[in-house]
């Protein structure tokens, strides 16, 4: 029987991969249309990576985006997974209202909560930078972080820690040994997590930014309306082809480690 | 392993980091602007003749920009907003004034156009190109012999393969003017008749669209579509079928100009900058790069032929004088949002 | 065992007693562990939205400003335009979003969490991967695909699904779908995240005593990662209320949202109080199932309890 179940979770797992990447086919396929147009095939051609090879601007925009991604991924990871374990671990008025504080970012519209930080910071007198726009994310992936944690210590057996402490195992012992590896799983799930929102966000990074630290997307969605979009989709099949080379080639070194 | 993983990340941000710090210091000049509407050798010149660096920022849209500004935000020195936008910024205090003997090059452009700029006197901004909105459409499906008009959104023959732009002041403004009424009007009557002729045409329109239209008419999908000149050139080059017309009724023509905000802190090199482009070759070069056209006297004779060819670029006098700037405004801009709002709820 | 703030019950008596320094330094690890996230979004998350209620309270000027008065214009306003639709339609397909996420979310997270470790390390990357190229682009990549003359659309007419001339995009399903596309990632993390910790030999248990498939599956399975599944349910529902770049590209002339709505108060109309206000009533209407979500959260805790 759990055969049965696993051909049928199987298969719709499969299908929702193939669903995921469809696009993606599209789009780095048409990295390498001649036409400017999505819509048309025109011919095979390099010209979008040639074009973006000399296209400084964009590429200060990776550069941009890239610092922005992992450092609010580190800073949201770390204070994530503390305020999911301490939304767990305690039920005092305090967590109350930090539960409130943690999932209500969620309900802001994107354009508000930029446009709400952009006049904070201007009232703050904090001068508009990759500095402003780090903040703005980290703000938003938190919560992110946070639920992802708190769904994975859901049914954690307390006892483990009851017997530790019974043991005499002081409480950074305890953290380090029994609740880290624990939550791993969960710490990378709301890495990924909050490196993707990072990476995609644009109405918050367009009113945080500063003159010259705009990230990718906000490029791109001005591209869209007056550049050159399949420059993106080489720009994408470039950054596709290189995850995949770091990815699984650095799985290929670990496994030859062992 | 895991934690090999965490440090790699680790030290390649922070390598990042450090990598942006190896810039050389030369002064800088922050130019916000449209995606895609300087050819980039010409702001390659202009940084090796200034010995600077330009850094350009994009925006989507006039809006989208000005919501910034008008918040506070600094740091840009030259922006390129439409002429109703410069309007606005200007009655916000937005604006340095420009010093016009810093501009010598003032005198390239053509007093024609002038009266579509938000001020002629060029007191707070210069113009930099000229787009016209339009219809662009299939030949094949239409007809070579189409005449452009407003009409055709009301035709059915084209159901559900019709897009008009996406912008409330441009949309409304075709039905106006279709309408005989001004693009311009403040008259609730007017307004209430455009919005009843735009619930009309909506049934036969696929969607609002402001950018992607040209992609639409190069596949096909499209038949007809409300768009600019210059975008619409831009698909013209893929696709042969595709013709555009200024429709018989009239339309409107938007000047994007170049103006120094107040806050900047390098207002001479702005106006170096916007002087550089009124030279007549780099003018050209422009123009023929985006097929928008600069109001350039002397840069008419270097621009591609086709270009001037064009009574579709190179707008001829009749059209001129049937077509109006959208101006801004102000407190009445709430009865055209209520029109705006009503065609688009829907149900 | 629930632990709360403090426990009455230690295996050792002795160490049953609570001494004062230990309470006060439970207290301490406690506000020390909670300070920093608790901090952070109070500074920059709360002090923001609460400016941007409060500026629902002022006055407009049709420059984008925001004026100096206190007032119930904005408010006012709202109540006279004809909202209904708009509402009703955002609802209905961020509802149905959710449902999706769920329905396809679930299966690939127990798929996820029964397979090796490394098996599962490639699967998240493999969820995840695609949604590192750029938001719009896949949009409009969807644009294509979803094209009249383009594949789904020949695949469909061809097996006489559609016809000829229909078009799948800009309607209401063409939305749905892309924001299925988009939010499902979303939804899969946190429900992997419970599912990994969730003991599968319960349901191997279940399948001895003679029950079937189906019933582990929802009355064991599907509480055992219910702290996933809502928060699966937030980080979909609630952030598909606001979408607006969805529905502008792939929507039809009616297909306007909430989000679409708010945007054009923001650029267009230059009416800032009034997008603020719009914002600060949907704030409102989505904190009312908040009380449902905290009846949720303790229901797990229950439901485990139960089957401990």
């Amino acid at each position: 029987m759990a055969r049965r179940r696993g051909f049928f979770t199987g298969t719709i797992s499969a299908g929702v991969l193939f669903f995921l990447w469809l696009p993606i086919g599209v789009l780095v396929i048409h990295s390498f249309n001649a036409s400017r147009f999505s819509t048309a095939w025109s011919g095979f051609s390099l010209v979008w990576y040639e074009r973006l090879l000399n296209d400084r601007a964009i590429w200060r925009s990776v550069e941009n985006t890239l610092v922005v991604a992992g450092v609010s991924t580190l800073i949201s990871v770390i204070l994530g997974t503390l305020a999911g374990f301490t939304l767990y671990r305690y039920s005092t008025r305090l967590q109350r209202g930090h539960n409130s504080l943690v999932t209500l970012p969620l309900i802001i519209p994107d354009i508000l909560m930029g446009m709400s930080l952009l006049l904070f910071f201007l009232a703050a007198g904090l001068p508009l930078g990759l500095g402003t726009i780090i903040i703005g994310h980290i703000t938003f992936c938190v919560s992110y972080v946070a639920i992802t944690i708190r769904a994975r210590l859901q049914d954690f057996d307390y006892g483990v820690v009851e017997a530790a402490q019974d043991l005499g195992a002081p409480g950074w012992v305890i953290a380090y040994k029994i609740y880290l590896p624990l939550l791993l799983p969960g710490i990378l799930a709301g890495a990924m997590l909050s490196l993707t929102l990072s990476l995609d966000d644009f109405i918050i990074t367009f009113f945080t930014a500063g003159p010259g630290s705009s990230t990718l997307p906000v490029h791109i969605y001005s591209m869209i309306r007056h550049g050159s979009p399949p420059v993106i989709n080489a720009l994408s099949t470039l950054f596709l082809a290189l995850t995949f080379v770091l990815v699984f080639g650095y799985q290929k070194f670990l496994r030859r480690k062992v | 392993m895991k934690k090999l993983t965490m440090v790699l990340f680790l030290g390649l941000s922070v390598a990042l980091l450090f990598a942006g710090g190896g810039r050389q210091e030369v002064p800088k000049l922050y130019v916000y602007n449209w995606s895609d509407y300087i050819d980039e050798e010409v702001i390659t010149s202009f940084e090796e003749s200034y010995n600077v660096e330009v850094v350009l920022d994009y925006f989507d849209s006039n809006e989208s920009m000005y919501a910034k500004i008008n918040a506070g935000a600094t740091g840009y020195d030259v922006i390129f907003p439409t002429s109703y936008m410069v309007s606005i910024m200007q009655s916000q205090g937005l604006l340095a004034p420009i010093q016009q003997d810093r501009i010598p090059n003032l005198v390239n452009l053509d007093p024609r156009y002038l009266n579509f700029a938000a001020q002629p006197a060029l007191s707070y901004s210069v113009p930099y190109m000229i787009s016209t909105t339009g219809i662009g459409y299939l030949s094949s499906q239409v007809g070579e012999d189409f005449i452009p008009s407003w009409s055709v959104f009301g035709d059915s023959r084209f159901r559900g393969r019709m897009t008009m732009l996406n912008d409330m002041r441009e949309t409304i403004g075709a039905a106006l003017k279709y309408l005989g009424y001004s693009m311009n009007t403040t008259n609730p009557s007017e307004l209430e008749a455009a919005g009843d002729l735009l619930l009309e045409w909506k049934e036969n329109l696929a969607k609002f669209e402001a950018e992607a239209y040209k992609n639409g008419l190069v596949s096909g999908e499209f038949r007809v579509a409300h768009g600019y000149n210059g975008d619409i050139y831009q698909v013209m080059e893929e696709n042969d079928d595709i013709l555009f017309g200024i429709p018989i009724e009239g339309t409107t023509l938007s000047v994007d100009e170049m103006v120094i905000l107040e806050s900047s802190q390098n207002k001479e090199l702005a106006h170096d900058f916007i002087n550089f482009l009124l030279d007549a070759e780099i003018a050209a070069q422009n123009t023929n790069y985006v097929y928008f056209l600069s109001p350039n006297v002397p840069a008419y004779e270097l621009m591609d032929e086709e270009i001037l060819e064009d009574p579709g670029i190179f707008l001829n006098e009749d059209v001129l004088a049937k077509s109006e700037p959208l101006l801004d405004l102000g407190e009445t801009n709430s009865l055209y949002i209520r029109v705006w709002d009503r065609v688009k709820v829907g149900d | 065992m629930i632990h709360r703030g403090f426990t009455w019950r230690r295996n050792s008596d002795a160490r049953g007693i609570r001494t004062l320094p230990s309470v006060i330094e439970k207290k301490a690890v406690e506000i020390g562990l909670t300070l920093p996230s608790f901090l952070w979004l109070l500074t920059f998350f709360l002090v923001p939205t609460v400016i941007v209620v409060l500026i629902s309270f002022r006055a407009s000027d049709s420059f984008g400003g925001i004026g100096a008065e206190w007032t119930l214009t904005s408010f006012y306003e709202i109540s006279q335009q004809n909202f209904w639709p708009i509402l009703w339609r955002t609802l209905k397909l961020s509802l149905y979003t959710t449902g999706l996420c769920l329905i396809l979310g679930v299966p690939v997270a127990y798929h996820m969490a029964r397979a090796e470790q490394r098996t599962q390390q490639n699967l998240m990357l493999l969820i995840i991967i695609p949604f590192w190229t750029n938001f719009l682009i896949r949009i409009y990549a969807w644009k294509v695909l979803l094209h009249p003359d383009g594949i789904i659309k020949t695949v469909l007419a061809t097996l006489g699904l559609v016809s000829s001339e229909a078009t799948l995009l800009y309607n209401e399903g063409a939305v749905l779908l892309v924001l299925v596309y988009t939010y499902l990632p979303f939804a899969i993390l946190p429900l992997y995240s419970a599912a990994e910790k969730f003991d599968f030999r319960l349901l191997e248990a279940a399948e001895d005593l003679g029950g079937s498939d189906w019933t582990g599956f929802t009355r064991i399975f599907l509480p055992g990662i219910s702290a996933g599944i809502v928060s699966a349910i937030l980080v979909v529902f609630i952030p598909a209320l606001g979408s607006y770049i969805i529905p502008e590209i792939v929507g039809g002339p009616d297909g306007q949202m909430l989000g679409n709505r708010i945007a054009q108060r923001v650029f267009t109309d230059r009416n800032l109080p009034q997008a603020s206000a719009l914002s600060s009533l949907l704030i409102l209407a989505v904190l009312a199932p908040a009380l449902v979500r905290f009846g949720l959260r303790t229901l797990p805790r229950r439901w485990s309890r139960g089957q401990a």
